[in-house]
């Protein structure tokens, strides 16, 4: 893989990553969301492939296709399975509207670039440029959290910050050995599986996905 | 058996007590508790007797049994006065538990309690590092509290008394960790020779605010104004044995603690340090002698005395320090020597008080004065005891008290020509404070005597109060007989107050007191033959009582009623009650005691002119606790009440919560990086 390929194939999957976040933000559908979920996992196996095959590390195209596993498939089919119970359900009044919050995703974008610049001073190299991104993906995914109503736009904030912090594990160490990467993997597919439990009990209890009614369990 | 042994031997045997008191049936608990903690004082008394006779430290070291640090015992002969004057205490004090145990002290807990409260007692005195002296510390505090709140299911009182406890000896033992931190942070190791190895080298100020800080630390240990307000609410909620154990034993540690620091690590420092310290001595002498000449309940009473005694010994060390400071390493020994006597007698008299107050409340389960009265007739034994006690506390001689005061007078007044101007102004001042002192605690335990064991009984309680058991009375009576021993022969006890006073101050000279039967001061002008004093007085009772029997004319004088005042007989009624005695005194001091005042009048329905009854309480406030402690709590509650509001119970403001210190941070470094 020449280095010029390298830089721009590894870029592209990059920027997949932190667009797929933006429009988790953009987008009102809760279905839409988990798909640009899945697209943000493809992007991230994409960014682990493009490492392995430029260090020639079979380890780490290992890993790329356990990302792409979890991260594309599995767990977006297990919330594709929650939002089958609410076909339809849109994010319909999130707490920030959807133009702020794209604004505030590109502020956030600016301050993860700002706030990593000593790091990126010290990985000179291109992946080490790119490591702001993944703080982006991050900031972004707990925006969401932060300011989504539905259970499953919450589940998903979750996933892009762990993505998000995937993303910078990658770029900042240039691949991440398979143990590490097969208990992470491991371990946020029993989340999104417990998580997924819980969604269903609050609706069963509360009739809806809505996480403002647990208020009234205050007091 | 080396001393070493016996330190240990004496530790595990107060383990050991725990293990009895917390497996053995209800009914032998406390006496198991009890017969171990008399083996550990025994054991601990014995290796400190040994220690004091040498006048050579004993050294132990483990590393295992705390991680990190180890645990390093250092017995030295200062160390082993205070572990003889915690067995004093302990010893008899559960002998009398044995007797007292059905008020709650034979729960499980408390049974196990009391044997590891003595032992973390017993052991304090010999820690030899920081870590060994926190860990014991905390001990301490934590078995006394766990026995302060035996009575909490039932008396609200005494959970309150609990809090307040536990955040005063918890706030204190922050103040002496930052102290010694500041004096160890930099230095070779945490043992207290090397703590004092290196403080010497520190500049004056981290010197003068560690001092400042451990003060205040231990001092609210010791019962100090301002932060004596703990006292006064656990002392009476505590059983009698505990109390007894508190006010003689702990209270004195907490002078110990800051003999440890200004003179073994901070080896004494400039006056001010020194004037401080007599003057918060001076002032808890004469607030603690003026609330217990005002106060009502026995045990209350006690508790304030306790503050006006430890305030005497707290300005005996001042004094102490400011004359080593201006070169008078003499009279500072000899002012050393007077607050340790001061701790010893406390502790005898004081542990004879609580104890006597607790066989008071075991036979007529009340502490408030106004209830008892004429329990010298039904408690004869008890009685006496206590009123020799109060005698000893009042000072008069022969008995011990006197001796201390005698002492700590003695310093003042040869310490007042002797020094810097703000010293010249201050000791006069302290003996002005001492001499208003020891008269408030005349009145105090005139009244405590006077209203609890003389006149007739104020209520049914006390009409049928009933001797107490055998071995609450020997417990006193030890106390007892060591107050009357120790006012006859102080000489008994001065060389091992020497020793002690001489390991504390690094290469001063001793105090030379002279002492076979008579008080001799090397030096200065100043004897006491407290022997001859106390057969002149015995002589001078038995002639007045042959002169009366004498001159007493036979036929016998008719006994009647006198000042019948018409009316057929006396009722307990036309006694004074505590509340009556005490009026003078709350009227003069008016502006410091503030006591509200409640005086009821019930009219007859024809004419406003005439009253039917009229009932009248005072209730005196501690104004320290109104004005320094009722404050802070107050705002503190205001802030929690602010600080409910964060948490509405909104998912998405909790997320916000943690989204926003998050940018914050980011911001910060992007900002700064």
């Amino acid at each position: 893989m020449t280095g010029s390929f390298y830089a721009s194939a590894l870029e592209i999957a990059v920027s997949v990553v932190l667009l797929a976040a933006m429009v988790t933000l953009w987008r009102r559908s809760v279905r839409a969301i988990v798909r640009s979920l899945a697209v943000q996992g493809f992007g991230l196996a994409t960014v682990a492939a493009v490492l392995g095959f430029h260090l020639g590390d079979p380890g780490l195209l290992v890993v790329a296709a356990l990302v792409l596993g979890a991260k594309a498939v599995v767990i977006p089919y297990l919330l594709t399975r929650l939002v089958r119970v609410d076909p339809g359900s849109r994010e319909t009044q999130p707490l920030v509207n959807v133009p702020a919050s794209l604004v505030a995703a590109g502020a956030l974008t600016f301050l993860a670039f700002a706030a990593t610049r000593s790091v990126t001073a010290v990985v000179p190299s291109i992946a080490g440029r790119l490591i702001p991104v993944g703080l982006a993906s991050m900031l972004v995914g707990f925006f969401a959290m932060f300011t989504r109503r539905k259970a499953v736009s919450q589940i998903v904030g979750l996933l892009l910050v762990d993505n998000g912090v995937a993303l910078v594990a990658f770029l900042a160490t240039s691949g991440v050995p398979l143990l590490v990467e097969l208990g992470a993997s491991l371990d946020v597919v029993l989340a999104v599986v417990v998580l997924q439990v819980l969604a269903v009990q609050l609706r069963t209890r509360l009739g809806a996905f809505d996480l403002d009614q647990l208020t009234e369990l205050h007091d | 058996m080396t001393a070493g042994v016996m330190i240990v031997a004496g530790a595990l045997a107060g383990v050991g007590g725990a293990a009895l008191g917390a497996l053995l049936p209800q009914r032998l608990r406390v006496a198991g508790a009890a017969s171990l903690i008399w083996v550990a004082c025994a054991l601990e008394a014995v290796a400190a007797i040994q220690v004091l006779a040498t006048r050579q430290p004993v050294i132990l070291h483990s590393a295992q049994l705390l991680p990190m640090t180890g645990v390093d015992i250092v017995l030295s002969p200062f160390g082993a006065l205070f572990v003889l004057l915690v067995a004093l205490v302990a010893a008899p004090a559960s002998l009398h538990a044995v007797g007292y145990a059905r008020h709650g002290l034979d729960t499980r807990t408390a049974a196990a309690a009391l044997p590891l409260f003595v032992t973390s007692m017993l052991l304090v005195p010999q820690a030899g590092s920081v870590a060994t002296f926190m860990v014991l510390w905390e001990l301490m505090a934590l078995f006394s509290l766990m026995l302060v709140l035996v009575d909490h299911a039932r008396s609200e009182a005494a959970r309150s008394a609990g809090a307040w406890y536990a955040t005063l000896t918890h706030a204190g033992a922050a103040f002496i960790l930052v102290a010694f931190l500041m004096l160890a942070a930099g230095s070779s190791g945490q043992t207290f020779a090397a703590v004092a190895h290196h403080a010497s080298r520190l500049g004056p100020v981290v010197r003068g605010s560690a001092f400042v800080v451990a003060l205040v630390g231990f001092g609210s240990k010791a019962g100090m104004v301002p932060f004596h307000v703990w006292l006064p609410k656990a002392h009476p909620e505590a059983p009698g044995p505990v109390s007894a154990l508190m006010s003689g034993a702990m209270v004195a540690l907490g002078v110990y603690g800051i003999v440890l620091m200004g003179y073994v690590l901070l080896g004494g420092g400039p006056g001010w340090w020194w004037l401080l310290a007599l003057a918060l001595g001076a002032v808890s002498a004469l607030y603690g002698a003026l609330h217990a000449a005002s106060s009502t309940d026995l045990k209350r009473l006690l508790a304030y005395s306790t503050t006006d005694n430890v305030g005497l010994s707290i300005m005996a060390l001042g004094v102490s320090g400011y004359l080593a400071a201006t070169q008078h390493r003499l009279l500072a020994a000899l002012a050393l020597v007077a607050a340790l006597v001061l701790l010893i007698n406390h502790a005898a008299f004081k542990g004879a008080l609580f104890l006597s107050a607790g066989s008071v409340q075991h036979a007529t389960g009340t502490r408030d004065l106004d209830q008892l009265g004429g329990l010298l007739r039904r408690m004869p034994q008890s009685g006496a005891m206590f009123l020799i006690a109060a005698a000893a506390t009042s000072a008069l001689p022969p008995l011990n008290g006197f001796i201390g005061e005698w002492l700590l007078f003695q310093s003042l007044l040869h310490g007042s020509g002797a020094g810097s101007t703000a010293g010249d102004v201050a000791i006069p001042l302290a003996v002005s404070a001492m001499a208003l002192t020891a008269g408030l605690t005349v009145v105090a335990f005139v009244k405590a005597a006077g209203v609890g064991f003389l006149g007739r009984p104020r209520s049914a309680a006390a009409e049928q109060a009933v001797e107490v058991a055998w071995s609450m009375r020997l417990g006193v009576g030890v106390l007892v007989g060591a107050c009357v021993v120790l006012g006859v022969v102080p000489g008994a006890m001065l060389p091992a107050v020497e020793a002690a006073a001489q390991s504390a101050l690094h290469g001063m000279p001793a105090a030379q007191l002279s002492s076979g039967l008579d008080l001799q001061l090397a030096g200065v002008r100043g004897a006491l033959a407290p022997a001859e004093v106390a057969v002149a007085l015995v002589v001078a009772f038995l002639a007045v009582a042959g002169l009366r029997r004498a001159l007493a004319r036979r036929p016998a004088p008719r006994l009647t009623e006198a000042w019948g005042c018409g009316r057929e007989l006396q009722t307990a009624r036309m006694q004074y009650t505590a509340a009556s005695f005490a009026e003078p005194v709350q009227r003069v001091f008016d502006d410091v005691l503030r006591p509200v005042h409640d005086l009821d009048l019930s009219h007859p329905a024809e004419s406003r002119y005439f009253i039917e009854s009229a009932t009248y309480h005072s209730t005196v406030g501690d104004v320290v606790e109104r004005g320094l402690y009722v404050p802070v709590i107050r705002a503190l509650r205001h802030w929690g009440r602010i600080a409910r509001g964060l948490q509405p119970g909104s998912v998405h403001r909790y997320l916000g919560y943690g989204f926003g210190a998050l940018v914050v941070i980011l911001i910060a470094v992007a900002v700064l990086g």
